[in-house]
């Protein structure tokens, strides 16, 4: 049995505890209906 | 953590939610999710259905869909929603038309916090009415006239039947300034009985998938299609399952279900009831379950299970295919093998007011030798 | 559209401000959208921003470095553009 994968390929090797370092763009903007589940 | 990562891993309250208000309806459409037709006795108060706001409101759930059936058949519909914006709930409400009259939709149009949204499967009442019945095509534009110019929602459920007619919807939204929003058609509910015949075929759902890209954010979708991502660009939204994760169903007596396309005792997390809404969210063994990381089981080693991530859970699960492999649309085919011998489910949550198996549309057998495309 | 890091700004009063752990979820009652703040750093500016003479002072007071600076004046910028800071 495989383990999951746990670690993204490209993963920062250290990462600043709060950020997310691999995307550029600190707010990302998406419409309310915009989630899966809401008819 | 990608953000996906995230919201796949759960949230503590959902970012929004439907709350289906009663399953009673006038109308009784053959593919409705929840079954609906019967008011159930045991339906929330209106004392309990401000608790339930009250908690939202503490749980910051921004936006709240609410349906049914027909919501606006109870009697303290107006009250309740007009509660709901009162406590910094967002309100969305989902209808046939029904009770939307001049009086209502001018209370609509003043207020900025209630989003109404008109449900309509054909551009033609020929079409239209063979799924919702005779008068509901004139119904729901009825509502529209009444409520042109305040952008409220015109929301269709795609099927083999209308996907001729997408430019039509679209003009029909525009002419009264309504936001068209497409939505996918599942095997839920009554969507069991007829989801052979009137879902899309491979070819219609590339066309519905073209069609939604070439009108880029103009058109809702409510992220119902996003097992189409695996075509290539995702649509707008955030292209994954949000059940039990960021959204979640509660029924008019109270039952917690992962999602509205879900309703049926393996998808249901408890009871508001019990102890409130905010437990049943925070601490119910399914929801702690589908929080945890997935693998992608059949699907992991498909290209496209990045893009697609699997499908839809409801999909697979009342065609009768495993959980965890192919949606029964996939758009690489992978769900037509198992799709030839799966036995269907039912829920056995059922409001009907015919019994189920006097439907209009005529039932097909699934033919062992359909084409994929 | 340029930001104005030296003037004074704040939450709209149609938004409410969700602090999640990988930062905050920020939703716009009138718009209907629904931004991601992906940083607790950046949920710290936001929130501080009324009472900061400007937004500059708001992301030194939460820590934020010159280098970084630039990304949280773009993240600053589309909330403004989307009318969730004014």
């Amino acid at each position: 049995m495989l383990d999951p994968e746990v670690v993204e390929e490209d993963a920062p090797v250290e990462e600043p505890e709060e950020e997310l370092v691999e995307e550029d763009l600190l707010v990302e903007d998406v419409s309310i209906d915009g989630m899966c589940g809401v008819y | 953590m990608k953000l996906v990562e995230h919201f796949e891993s759960g949230l503590d309250a959902p970012i929004c939610l439907t709350w289906e208000l009663t399953y009673a309806c006038n109308l009784a459409c053959v593919h409705c999710l929840s079954s609906s037709g019967r008011r159930d006795p045991r339906e929330l108060s209106t004392a309990e259905c401000k608790a339930v706001i009250d908690e939202l409101e503490r749980m910051q759930v921004f936006y709240v869909n609410i349906g049914g059936g027909e919501p606006t058949v109870r009697k303290d519909f107006w009250e309740l929603v007009e509660y709901a914006t009162a406590h910094h709930v967002g309100v969305k409400f989902s209808t046939n038309g029904h009770r939307i009259d001049a009086e209502r939709a001018a209370w609509l149009r003043g207020n900025d916090y209630v989003d109404v949204q008109i449900s309509l499967d054909g551009a033609t009442a020929a079409v239209n009415d063979r799924v919702r019945g005779a008068g509901s095509y004139n119904t729901a534009v009825a509502a529209l006239q009444h409520l042109a110019g305040t952008g409220c929602k015109l929301s269709v459920v795609v099927t083999r039947e209308n996907v001729g007619q997408l430019d039509d919807f679209k003009a029909i939204a525009d002419t009264y300034g309504a936001q068209l929003r497409l939505t996918r058609l599942r095997p839920s509910g009554r969507g069991a009985d007829v989801w052979d015949t009137l879902h899309p075929t491979q070819a219609q759902q590339r066309i519905v998938y073209d069609w939604l890209l070439r009108h880029g954010e103009s058109v809702l979708t409510g992220d119902s299609f996003f097992h189409l991502a695996a075509y290539g660009s995702a649509l707008p939204g955030l292209n994954l399952c949000g059940a039990g994760r960021v959204v979640c169903l509660i029924d008019p007596v109270g039952d917690v279900y992962a999602c509205p396309f879900a309703i049926h005792e393996t998808f249901l997390a408890g009871n508001i009831r019990t102890a409130g809404f905010a437990p049943v969210w925070r601490e119910s063994d399914l929801f702690r379950e589908l929080r945890e990381p997935q693998t992608g089981g059949a699907c992991a080693s498909c290209g496209m299970y990045d893009a697609c991530r699997g499908g839809c859970m409801a999909a697979k699960f009342f065609t009768g295919l495993p959980l965890d492999g192919p949606d029964p649309e996939c758009v690489m085919g992978h769900g037509e093998p198992a799709l030839a011998t799966a036995i269907p489910r039912k829920s056995s949550v059922d409001h009907s007011i015919r019994r189920r198996a006097m439907v209009p549309v005529t039932i097909v057998q699934r033919p062992c030798n359909e084409s994929p495309v | 559209m340029a930001f104005d890091l030296e003037r004074g700004w704040a939450l709209s009063p149609q938004v409410a401000l969700r602090p999640e752990p990988f930062g905050a979820l920020a939703y716009h009652f009138g718009t209907r959208r629904l931004s991601f703040l992906k940083s607790r750093t950046l949920l710290a500016v936001v929130e501080s921003l009324a009472e900061q003479p400007s937004a500059r002072a708001a992301c030194e007071a939460a820590g934020v470095t010159s280098d970084q600076l630039p990304q949280y004046e773009k993240a600053l910028s589309t909330l403004a553009d989307t009318g969730m800071i004014e």
